[in-house]
């Protein structure tokens, strides 16, 4: 990590869609400083019909994201695998996986960690989220950072991998 | 008296952005979010008046098409000849015609294709990414089947000859996707021209260039080729595949923006006679009404047909053995299929010899239109997910969606299965979904793909209304089109099953809503940012919210059958629809479509504080003890408190003879001077102002003063819940104007009964109006858990959608064969 793209604001970039809105190929997450708990919580939700579908582009042709406890779960480790938070001094924070949701059109996959585990004081984040990017180039993945100033919005489009946003003190 | 005065705090917000200046002021913060939209629509006139109503001199044209048109099936290819009669209805003499071209989007040298950025997105289709740090540049299999497929074959339009009536060549100048024709004689209002095209162009392959229509190969077809080789079947889905006339508007005149993929189309209406010709064992689903049944159908398809006019439940017309029979042999023979279309906007059809077909006719009574034909074709592929749901959904739609506008006019609805995912034309949808075929040999399919068949024929047969009669224009505005109709076909969906998760609920929009990176719903197509949460769910969610929680269903359903009715058969532009929302519910709604249509604002009320208010008797035998009460109320000094325990004796104490008059009577002692001056201030009141003050005394109510800002800039009805100390809960509806003169924090006065004591307040308790954030809607505040922390507390037991069909196949397994190491 030792060229990171600095961002200002996220980029205005947008998906292909489908005209029937099926697959849309977008996700949305949170980033929550969570004043109750002390944590920094991670939301994503992904629409079940895009999740459907790059279940089994990834693990294997009967790999049910509906269905199967066992895919739900893959799909949470595959997520968890591909996003990160780095703090301000590059060092990748520790994510714990909390656990995966099904609820209504959307699946949910859920992380945290401590902010007692982060060493620096945080003035700044960068973040990587390439969980189905790496199957679909064009999956945008939109991510709204809060509980820390104002809610900042970051845009993962095109060849985007890391974006870095600072927090006003 | 009751005279403390509220004072409004004014809090500091960034500034937000608008492009409408009135509405921010060149000094100061006011925001007029209430200011009328009029100077920001355009001009009411003769053709769009101000009630949002076609005028008295509204015009359109009027395109009338005959079209010859053949299927060569080995070719995949399309040769035509058309003769076009085009009307001018408008006040303007024109010189040119401009038609589109939409096959020459797909050639390599179109606009879509120059245009494509590399690692670029926001076009339909395949997808590639360029390089960075740690990956090479990516170029997916989709994108070079793509590629190769556009160098392979030769698309776009052959324009072969434009001919006027005489057989003489006009001049015409193809430029991307449309084509000029100049009319040697100028073409005078009230007057109409004739000519004639000839043109072809190979069909694409739907997967291979993600288009709108195309061709779908199935290799596993039994049919054979002459060298016994398998050749297999396809199925044909014909749309945009003839040259068709640019609308020619009043205001916009000719609509001819290249066509680059994105923004659908902007067409005139008109009548159709088609003449379809393709292998004699094909079965050809169309816009119009078949006018030649006994030369296309047998004897025993016309009266199942017939039977299905009036049947109770959905009748094959063709059925699936039949269909299976059809798709293992071909033939040489060919076979022309007639149909009409009155009062169409476009037409599109399909072909195959895979199709099995069935039907059932639709009551719907009136004068219009009392029978339509809903039908269905389908693939073995759809199997019984298309034979259960695809005609019955089809005329669950005609139902909903007429009593929301008008009677369906045509005489014939259709879903066809095919490689496009979900496509709307005139009496004819494209729906993709499929059932999977399992190593048993049987098909199955999941709740998912069930709820997607649903949910898509709902939604593209709901696009028949809109824009296909309710014709806006789609390249300017798809809010207009997806956004009304994403709006119905939630109303439709909770009326199959509520219990399938329909989009369109308000809470599902704000996270787009509160990010920070979109642009107005009020935006040009292809300029629109995130399309899907802007154009469909967005505009959708606003329309809920405006019918179940701003007018109420009586109004709203009654302004919006007016704009469908108004504008049936007609082109509507954004003013039309807001002005006629407005007009016919007698509401003013200019801060809602400022709000939700031209603002990137989103909803967040926060209820601050509330104060607890009495009015004073004036009464000094009343009030001094109320205040003196109010002292003792208050906790004793800690420094006494700690002397008292001390034990420490005090001087006033020791020595008795030390106390005098002020240690019997405290600062609270009533005198004869205040009863006085009460007698002359009740004296002072004129009659009426006695009588108020009187009763406000008598009946003692409590006054409590809500303290409300507005953090996410748009303004919306303030929605409280009342909860009383005596378990009562109470809900009042605060109008948005209360926002109006300040608009960034508001306070409102509730006055209740004596013994009706106020405990705490929430905004907003059924989530209905998008607010993003619900922690500061209570008072006193609650704690909200997070989702995280809810979902530590119970995990999810939701089993929404299970293959049940197959894991019902499931042997169950005897005590012994249990293998605990499996991980489910």
């Amino acid at each position: 990590m030792n060229r990171i793209i600095y961002w200002v604001t996220g980029t205005l970039l947008f998906a292909a869609f489908s005209l029937c809105a099926h697959q849309q190929k977008s996700a949305i997450s949170t980033v929550f400083f969570n004043p109750q708990t002390k944590n920094i919580e991670i939301m994503h939700r992904f629409r079940v019909h895009d999740a459907e579908h790059a279940v089994k582009q990834i693990f294997n042709k009967n790999a049910d994201i509906i269905d199967s406890k066992k895919t739900q779960e893959e799909f949470g480790h595959y997520v968890n695998q591909r996003f990160n938070l780095f703090d301000g001094n590059g060092q990748s924070m520790p994510l714990k996986m909390v656990g995966v949701e099904l609820d209504g059109q959307f699946f949910w996959v859920y992380q945290e960690t401590a902010l007692a585990s982060i060493s620096s004081p945080l003035e700044n984040m960068t973040i990587r989220h390439d969980a189905l990017r790496d199957i679909w180039p064009e999956q945008v993945n939109t991510i709204n950072i809060e509980g820390k100033g104002e809610l900042q919005t970051l845009t993962f489009a095109d060849s985007v991998e890391l974006l870095t946003l600072t927090f006003k003190q | 008296m009751f005279n403390k005065l509220v004072t409004i705090a004014v809090l500091t917000f960034a500034a937000i952005g608008s492009a409408n200046a009135a509405v921010n002021q060149t000094k100061g913060d006011f925001e007029d979010k209430f200011r009328q939209l009029d100077e920001s629509l355009p001009t009411p006139n003769v053709y769009r008046n101000a009630a949002g109503e076609p005028g008295h001199e509204y015009w359109q044209q009027q395109v009338d098409y005959k079209i010859k048109a053949k299927l060569d099936e080995e070719k995949r290819r399309i040769d035509a000849s058309q003769i076009i009669t085009y009307h001018n209805n408008s006040p303007d003499t024109l010189k040119y015609l401009w038609m589109q071209l939409d096959q020459n989007k797909f050639r390599n040298d179109s606009m879509s294709a120059l245009t494509t950025t590399f690692g670029g997105i926001g076009s339909r289709g395949p997808a590639t990414s360029t390089a960075s740090d740690s990956k090479p540049a990516q170029l997916s299999l989709g994108a070079l089947r793509r590629q190769q497929f556009t160098n392979d074959n030769v698309l776009g339009y052959d324009i072969q000859s434009v001919k006027d009536t005489n057989g003489e060549t006009l001049r015409h100048t193809i430029v991307g996707t449309n084509m000029r024709i100049d009319l040697p004689v100028h073409l005078k209002p009230g007057k109409k021209v004739e000519f004639s095209i000839d043109y072809a162009f190979n069909i694409v392959e739907e997967d291979a260039v993600s288009a709108r229509s195309g061709y779908e190969h199935f290799p596993d077809d039994e049919r054979k080729a002459s060298d016994g080789n398998n050749q297999g079947n396809d199925i044909f889905l014909l749309a945009q595949w003839f040259p068709r006339l640019h609308a020619y508007t009043d205001y916009e005149a000719w609509t001819n923006k290249e066509f680059i993929g994105r923004g659908e189309f902007t067409l005139e209406f008109g009548n159709y006679e088609l003449e379809l010709t393709v292998p004699a064992d094909h079965i050809v689903s169309s816009t119009g009404a078949l006018q030649n049944p006994q030369d296309v159908l047998t004897s025993t398809q016309r009266k199942r047909l017939k039977e299905a006019e009036k049947a109770e439940r959905t009748v094959f017309i063709v059925t699936e053995e039949e269909a299976l029979e059809n798709e293992k042999e071909g033939t040489d023979k060919l076979k022309t299929w007639k149909f009409s279309a009155e009062n169409v906007r476009d037409v599109a059809w399909a072909s195959s010899r895979k199709f099995m077909w069935d039907a059932r006719g639709h009551q719907q009574g009136g004068s219009d239109q009392p029978l339509v034909m809903a039908m269905s074709f389908y693939p073995k592929e759809g199997g019984d997910l298309w034979k259960k749901y695809s005609t019955e959904a089809v005329i669950q739609t005609l139902e909903v969606y007429s009593r929301f506008s008008f009677d369906y006019p045509y005489p014939v609805a259709q879903s066809v299965n095919g490689p496009v995912g979900g496509m709307e034309y005139p009496m004819i949808t494209f729906n993709g979904p499929r059932t999977k075929l399992q190593d048993d040999g049987s098909r199955t399919y999941s709740q998912a793909e069930k709820r997607f068949l649903i949910g898509v024929v709902i939604h593209e047969v709901g696009h028949i209304y809109f824009p296909m009669i309710v014709n806006s224009d789609e390249r300017q505005w798809t809010w207009m089109d997806e956004g009304l109709n994403s709006f119905l076909d939630g109303v439709a969906g909770r009326e199959w099953d509520p219990t399938i998760p329909w989009g369109v609920e308000p809470r599902d929009i704000v996270s787009y809503m509160k990010s920070s990176n979109q642009v107005p719903i009020m935006t040009q197509s292809d300029s629109v940012l995130r399309l899907g949460p802007n154009a469909y769910t967005k505009p959708a969610a606003a329309l809920n919210i405006l019918r179940e929680t701003i007018l109420g269903r009586e109004l709203f359903d009654f302004a919006f059958k007016e704009y469908a009715q108004r504008w049936k058969y007609k082109r509507p532009t954004p003013s039309d629809f807001f002005r006629t929302m407005e007009e016919a519910s007698g509401v003013d709604l200019d801060w809602f479509w400022r709000g939700w249509f031209y603002s990137t604002d989103h909803v967040d009320i926060s209820l601050d504080k509330i104060s607890k208010l009495r009015l004073d008797t004036k009464d000094p035998d009343i009030d001094f003890n109320r205040l003196r009460q109010e002292e003792l109320d208050k906790p004793m000094s800690l420094t006494d408190e700690r002397n008292k325990a001390e034990g420490q004796e005090l001087w006033v104490e020791r020595f008795s003879d030390i106390t005098d008059f002020y240690d019997k009577n405290d600062r609270f002692t009533v005198t004869n001077k205040e009863r006085n001056k009460y007698k002359k201030f009740l004296k002072k009141l004129k009659p009426w102002e006695k009588i108020a003050f009187e009763r406000a005394v008598k009946e003692d109510q409590n006054y409590y003063v809500l303290e409300f800002s507005n953090k996410g800039g748009l303004v919306m009805p303030i929605i409280l819940e009342l909860t009383f100390a005596d378990g009562s809960v109470e809900n009042q509806y605060i109008p948005a104007e209360i926002w109006r003169r300040t608009p960034k924090a508001v306070n409102k006065l509730i006055i209740t009964d004596k013994g009706k004591e106020l405990v705490s307040v929430t905004i907003d308790p059924r989530w209905e109006t998008a607010d993003v954030d619900v922690s500061n809607n209570h008072y006193p505040r609650q704690i909200i858990p997070s989702r995280i922390e809810a979902y530590k507390k119970k995990k999810s037991k939701k089993k929404v959608s299970r293959d049940i069909m197959q894991d019902i196949k499931t042997e169950l397994k005897e005590y012994s064969e249990i293998n605990i190491k499996e991980d489910y």
